[in-house]
């Protein structure tokens, strides 16, 4: 997809004409002012050309502008129901980030058009706002017939009714439904639903509630249809376990069993057969992964650890487990077997994520025996042993092979380890990279660097982190949304999460990405993108890899990581390039 | 008497005992909990980095925080059964001066609930709260309601020279939240 500036009038855009309507492209943002906020980004246009495959998500942005405090009427005309083309318009809400002292749009608020608002919005209280920006996407269904369409943008402001034309080329190729890498959105518990959520979370019974596992669905919904994956972990660094994220058990030795699947059916039920998804556009799909419940405290009691028991209590469960996951048919999804303590949190003797120690490593080689003991040879059912990864993982790589056969690896340090690629591949392992989220002060380019790097450097994924913490108050005093990519719907009525702008950006980078899988190559991505090519996207080894991680410490490992400068500034028109040329694939394509 | 009076009155008897049962399991534990294994379950390379400060790197520390295995088990076994004694969920944790650092004291071993009225989430080690060195001073036991709908019971630890080498802190809550700590 592309915008086409009309050069003739982009030099009207600073000028407050009365009810004037500007737009951008998907990669750059409007500020409280209608100014675009990335620097050296291409200013805004009177007109939106937008291309796209079929199968996918076209965007762009319009601001309204008046010249002075009063009220307005945004309207998108519908595209004609025979195309298929579906358009949903967000209200950009700004966020005030006090470290960067400046607003910055970023949360959606989904909106019908006829809309009618007023500058300054007195909701979002920002102090001589003039001009009010909307995200607009246009959904190309795949059935929908290559060519053009174009429906009307109006705005009745300031006593004057002014208008664009969006047109849409809809492309001949259409967009893979598989990505080219599995963007991961990680989040824990579920117990900030009640500060997230007040309106709905405080009533009496929500956790029992419908409700509550709409709530959860509805976040899985949104990084779907974005075409991400959501992980929400189920228990604490102590070993309690969120009564939704497991079944109940009782009993202990050898009468532990599994008591009653009823919260965890309603929780993981839709989600394992993909029901969940029914009324999305990309359609139902089971989610490809989940974690596990299982820790070191369940389902076997770490009382008895080192004992018969606490054999006889995983077992015993775990094989219950399979037994109801096979029976249900749950056998499209990963299930992972995910170990997230740590030491410093002083619940267990060992490392289950990052393991520093080369010792811990007898813990992960006794539960994949546990395993082995608990799943029958052969069993449909997909249970993983993942590993999240820093210190010591070229030596767990080595050491770990047919154990652990899913690896989260810290991005930056795994780019000094190119070589051990091709044997976890060899060996089927999958092999993700993990790493933070761009917050709202970066360039919204910069969204699409991690997509880009997993592709470019050949492994299946990449783990934000955290992306549902927007912090204590993201509406008025913004931490800079760097573990966030989602807004709780509270405060404008909507019971489920918002999209924020860089999620937008996200999903578009993914279905490019998918086209360039398809039909590109990662050379000309890399070199649109920042100027790379593939080989430096990976970090030399440095002298500390062949030392020992015992003596190592993140200052050490922050000297070793050095990377080109290419990656130092990559500008703002860095993915409008690779989309160009994935554009261009699609439109060649038969 | 009707149901709704005999949930009323066993209700009152119960707050109205206190901490009783949290008293019993930490007058338990002060016998049960061995002082000379609790002192090797931080390693010697670990409390090394303990108090350390790396401008460069704040989690020097914690990065190295190491435990003896069989020791840190062998405990944290015991603060289990402990905790079986609690008439109602509880937790029993541990915690040590840094011999490095009297001033500093560390929780050792949490257990499942994570709950603890002195411990701020994710410390490695911390001020030491005056409750606590009251009782690594004095050797009685205190209750403690600092935060809302908490109590704990602090008890001193020995080791077999009788001298007092950490403490327990037996704790409850009167509603927990099946969803806290889940994080």
């Amino acid at each position: 997809m592309k915008l086409s500036l009309c050069a003739a009038l982009c030099g009207l855009w600073t000028i407050a004409a009365a009810g004037e309507l500007t737009a951008l492209a998907d990669s750059m943002r409007f500020d409280a002012s209608g100014m675009v906020i990335e620097a050296g980004a291409s200013p805004p246009s009177r007109s939106i050309e937008l291309e796209g495959a079929r199968g996918g998500y076209v965007s762009c942005q319009v601001a309204v502008k008046l010249a002075r405090p009063g009220g307005y009427r945004l309207s998108v005309d519908a595209f004609p129901v025979a195309s298929g083309l579906e358009t949903d318009v967000y209200r950009e809400w700004l966020h005030w980030v006090p470290a960067a002292k400046r607003h910055y749009p970023d949360a959606l608020i989904p909106v019908r058009t006829p809309y009618s608002g007023t500058l300054p919005d007195p909701d979002n209280r920002v102090a001589g706002q003039t001009a009010q920006a909307f995200w607009i996407d246009v959904w190309i269904p795949e059935r929908a017939r290559p060519g053009a369409y174009a429906v009307t943008v109006r705005l009745n402001g300031d006593g004057t009714e002014s208008s664009m034309p969006l047109r849409v080329r809809v492309l001949p190729g259409a967009i893979p439904a598989d990505d080219a890498v599995a963007i991961d959105h990680n989040s824990y518990g579920t117990s900030w639903f009640s500060s997230q959520y007040p309106k709905l979370a405080l009533a009496p019974g929500f956790y029992d509630s419908e409700q509550f596992y709409e709530l959860i669905h509805a976040y899985h919904r949104l990084f779907y249809e974005h075409r991400g994956v959501f992980h929400q972990l189920g228990y604490g660094h102590g070993g309690k376990v969120g009564p939704e994220f497991a079944p109940r058990l009782e009993g202990s030795g050898k009468t532990r069993r599994i008591a009653d699947w009823t919260a965890y059916d309603r929780h993981y039920g839709p989600l394992f057969d993909g029901s969940a998804f029914a009324r999305t556009r990309r359609g139902p799909r089971p989610v490809p992964f989940a974690y596990l419940p299982v820790n070191p405290e369940w389902p076997a009691s770490f009382l008895w650890w080192g004992e018969a028991g606490y054999e006889r209590e995983f077992v015993n469960v775990m094989s219950a487990m399979e037994g109801h996951f096979r029976e249900k048919g749950w056998t499209q999804t990963r299930l992972e077997l995910f170990f997230n303590h740590k030491k410093r949190y002083k619940g267990f003797p060992w490392d289950g994520d990052e393991a520093r120690f080369a010792r811990d490593y007898a813990y992960m080689k006794e539960y994949a025996r546990l395993m082995r003991a608990a799943v029958p040879a052969g069993s449909p059912v997909k249970f993983v042993f993942r590993a999240d990864v820093s210190w010591t993982m070229e030596r767990q790589f080595r050491e770990l092979a047919g154990v652990v056969n899913f690896w989260v690896c810290g991005g930056g340090m795994f780019s000094w380890y190119r070589e051990a690629l091709p044997a976890l591949k060899q060996r089927g392992d999958i092999v993700w990279i993990y790493g933070g989220t761009p917050p709202v002060s970066e360039p919204l380019s910069h969204m699409a660097t991690d997509p880009l790097r997993t592709w470019q450097m050949g492994v299946d994924g990449f783990v934000r982190w955290q992306t549902v913490d927007p912090g204590p108050d993201p509406w008025f005093q913004s931490n800079g949304g760097g573990e966030t990519l989602v807004y709780p719907g509270d405060r404008f009525g909507v019971r489920g999460p918002l999209a924020s702008i860089r999620l937008k950006a996200e999903r578009n980078a993914l279905q490019d990405l998918a086209v360039l899988k398809a039909l590109g190559s990662r050379e000309e991505a890399a070199r649109r993108f920042n100027g790379t090519i593939p080989d430096e996207w990976w970090t030399a080894r440095p002298a500390i890899a062949d030392t020992d991680p015992d003596d190592w410490s993140n200052a050490t490992i922050d000297d070793a990581e050095v990377r080109s400068p290419k990656f130092a500034n990559i500008d703002a028109d860095a993915w409008k390039r690779v989309r160009e040329y994935a554009m261009r694939l699609a439109g060649e394509a038969h | 008497m009707s149901a709704r009076w005999i949930l009323a009155l066993t209700s009152w008897l119960a707050a109205a005992q206190g901490p009783g049962p949290l008293e019993q399991t930490a007058r338990t534990a002060s016998v049960m909990v061995d002082g000379d294994v609790c002192l090797r379950i931080e390693t010697a390379r670990s409390k090394s980095f303990a108090t350390m400060k790396d401008p460069r790197d704040p989690w020097r520390n914690a990065d190295n925080y190491d435990v003896d295995d069989e020791a840190f088990i062998r405990t944290k076994k015991t603060l289990m059964r402990l905790a079986k004694l609690c008439d109602s969920a509880c937790d029993v944790n541990l915690w040590m001066p840094l011999a490095s650092d009297p001033g500093r004291i560390q929780v050792v071993i949490r257990n499942v609930h994570e709950m603890s009225q002195f411990w701020p989430w994710g410390a490695l080690n911390q001020e030491m709260p005056p409750e606590m060195k009251a009782v690594l001073t004095n050797g009685q036991r205190m209750t403690v309601r600092k935060k809302p709908g908490m109590i704990s019971v602090l008890a001193p630890v020995y080791d077999s020279l009788g001298d007092i080498v950490g403490l327990v802190e037996v704790v409850s809550q009167t509603k927990p939240d099946p969803r806290e700590n889940v994080k």
